[in-house]
């Protein structure tokens, strides 16, 4: 009966593109959703492993390195790296600030010490040498040789480095770690962390050790609500797809009540009916979500924040939206199962 | 060779939540290569003799046989088998697949018994060509007209070549040029090792048939001795669903009138006592009794054929009567 259902399709094109379109919209926004939450989960990776260490160690009891707001002599340093297991350690300043460009946009300070830990790989100039030199991310639109000013302190852009964000794609500006305390801490030698190079055998006092992912977590920890948010809305986005699925299912069964009726009474299974539906929910939410596909791609560059999809999330979305089609096709089937062949006899 | 055997059949089911017996011990013998015309007017139980010759609907009692198969009793596979192979329904106002073309909708069947594509398009197309389609193969029904219709929903009757082919008021929606066709093809299928059955309210057709089904009851018959009946208390002078033929007039007692409902309860409709009719409306007007009447305590009733009804009480008070009926 699969070519009854296939002739259905035909037959009724209009509402099956209007109700694919439709389709493909909500989950072409599903797409962007999951590409919104693996961005920001991704920055934060990128942002940790661009610093080079193999552990942080922040004051005992803050939360993380990322978000804490109690600083630590930076000559600490130096005890750190006297530590078992440990070859290199080096302080960090991590600030949020603000420059003017020519609008104020919010940026990501890391101050580090030229040449040691907390330097990003570079995609052209070079590497922080001093006071009054900064690393920008591409993403600040600034070019090698630009100044800008920071908490009332001349800088020139001498390197670049990309994806180099957080918090929503907002860029990072990489300074010598003078710099950084100048605005953090009124030229105070404190740090907001130590970065290792190997990991400490032995705990250091008044330190906390911090693993890269406990890092990860303590950055993400302020997007949770954002992120949850992105999940809560994808699922909405879900639900209201299989809205229009399924009504589209059920409006094909309530319209084809006499037909069903019909194939009964000629001998059809329920199966076999109930087979031919379900293709062609299947159908309708398999195209939508290839169209969706298109859509998502078509739309991710429009957004002011990069929106990476995961390459498995495709063909994950085409298998969900299959199965949600089904899913949603419930109350259709069960209206088709309830069809008395008797109704073939109803007269007009 | 196959005959159609139908015995004391009865029928009910819930309609506007009333329980309705549209047809009530019929009896019925149709012989290979006839065809056999139900005829009577609309509600008389011949769509429902038809569903139930189908097996559609489920009898309440009685015994359906087509050849060997005792139809009332099938089940599972044994029902799937019999309404692909044993039967073909010819439904009113044709039930084509609008999606579907001419020769798919005869295919349809076919493909539903999973029979392979090929031979399936073979076969409709043989049948299309049969009643005279082979030019409209690749139209949708709506592109053709009525008979044409009509005659695509006969092939698809015809689909597995089944010995027992009934058609639901097959002229109900045709002109008559194209009614012409439709007898005329009808008539051909009737051949021995088949048996067709019509069921309709068009009297035109009775030339076509081989036997002729009266399921409405004769409406204002001749006249005939009043029946006086003795009743005890709660006999009934007729049942739900019974067929009409008398009038009556209450002598003595009380009766009451009372409609049996789908969830089993009872409605009192009327309380009658002497000098009152009841049960006009079905023997005037050929319909079955939609009412029980029963006795209340000891009673006398006198029954009266509609003909002599009308006399006694005057032809000008019959639509007067009619206003005040009790069913």
């Amino acid at each position: 009966m699969w070519r009854v259902a296939l002739r259905d399709l035909q037959w009724r094109r209009r509402r099956f593109v209007i109700a694919v379109l439709a389709a493909s919209l909500v989950f072409g926004m599903t797409l962007l959703m999951t590409g919104f939450s693996t961005s920001l989960h991704n920055e934060g990776r990128r942002i940790v492993a661009a610093l080079g260490a193999d552990a942080w160690l922040v004051a005992d009891g803050a939360p993380g390195p990322f978000t804490t707001s109690t600083p630590i002599p930076a000559a600490d340093a130096d005890r750190v790296a006297a530590l078992p297991g440990v070859t290199r350690a080096d302080p960090v300043v991590i600030l949020h600030s603000t420059v003017r460009r020519p609008a104020v946009r919010d940026v990501n300070i890391i101050g580090a010490r030229p040449g040691g830990l907390g330097t990003p790989p570079l995609a052209g100039g070079r590497a922080v040498a001093g006071a009054g030199e900064a690393v920008a991310d591409t993403e600040l639109g600034l070019r090698l040789g630009d100044r800008l000013e920071l908490g009332g302190r001349r800088l020139e852009v001498v390197g670049l480095a990309e994806r180099v964000t957080w918090y929503f794609g907002t860029p990072t500006l990489f300074l010598a770690l003078e710099d950084a305390q100048a605005v953090a801490f009124g030229r105070q030698p404190l740090a907001t962390a130590v970065l290792t190079r190997g990991v400490p055998g032995v705990p250091a006092p008044g330190l906390e050790l911090v693993s890269n992912e406990q890092a990860v977590t303590d950055l993400e920890r302020p997007l949770v609500r954002g992120t949850q948010s992105i999940d809560l809305i994808s699922g909405l986005l879900w639900l209201v797809a299989a809205g229009i699925i399924g009504s589209i299912v059920y409006l094909s069964v309530l319209e084809r009540l006499r037909e069903l009726a019909v194939f009964k009474a000629v001998g059809a299974s329920n199966r076999s009916l109930l087979a031919g539906l379900a293709l062609q929910a299947v159908l309708l939410s398999a195209t939508a979500a290839v169209l969706a596909v298109g859509i998502a791609e078509l739309l991710a560059p429009v957004f002011p924040f990069s929106v990476e999809i995961p390459a498995l999330a495709f063909p994950r979305l085409v298998v969900a939206a299959m199965l949600v089609g089904l899913a949603a096709s419930a109350v259709g089937l069960r209206r088709a199962v309830a069809v008395q062949p008797a109704l073939a006899f109803g007269g007009p | 060779m196959v005959d159609v055997e139908v015995r004391d059949l009865t029928i009910t089911y819930a309609s506007g939540g009333y329980v309705v017996r549209p047809v009530d011990r019929l009896n019925l013998r149709i012989a290979s290569g006839e065809l056999a015309l139900l005829l009577g007017a609309s509600g008389s139980g011949k769509t429902t003799l038809l569903s139930a010759m189908a097996a559609i609907l489920r009898p309440a009692s009685g015994s359906i046989r087509v050849g060997d198969t005792e139809v009332t009793g099938l089940r599972g596979p044994a029902l799937t088998g019999y309404r692909r192979h044993r039967v073909g329904v010819v439904f009113q106002t044709f039930n084509l697949v609008p999606s579907l073309t001419a020769l798919d909708n005869v295919q349809a069947p076919l493909w539903a018994a999973g029979m392979p594509a090929r031979q399936a398009r073979a076969r409709a197309q043989a049948l299309l060509d049969r009643v005279g389609l082979r030019e409209r193969l690749g139209h949708r029904p709506g592109d053709l007209s009525g008979g044409q219709q009509q005659r695509v929903a006969i092939a698809r009757a015809l689909a597995h070549d089944p010995p027992l082919i009934l058609a639901d008021e097959p002229t109900a929606h045709l002109d008559y040029i194209q009614v012409e066709g439709v007898l005329r093809l009808l008539r051909d299928l009737a051949e021995p090792g088949r048996i067709v059955v019509v069921a309709t309210h068009d009297e035109r057709l009775l030339p076509l048939a081989d036997r002729t089904v009266q399921l409405s009851p004769a409406a204002a018959g001749a006249s005939r001795p009043p029946e006086r009946l003795q009743l005890q208390p709660g006999q009934a002078v007729f049942r739900q669903g019974d067929r009409s033929e008398l009038v009556y007039t209450v002598e003595e007692g009380e009766v009451e009138v009372v409609r049996e409902r789908a969830d089993g309860g009872l409605e009192l409709l009327a309380l009658l006592g002497p000098g009152r009719y009841f049960g006009e409306l079905g023997p005037l007007f050929g319909l079955q009794r939609s009412a029980t009447a029963r006795a209340v305590g000891p009673a006398v009733v006198t029954g009266y054929a509609p003909r002599d009804f009308r006399e006694l009480v005057g032809s000008g008070r019959v639509a007067e009567t009619i206003r005040q009926a009790s069913p």
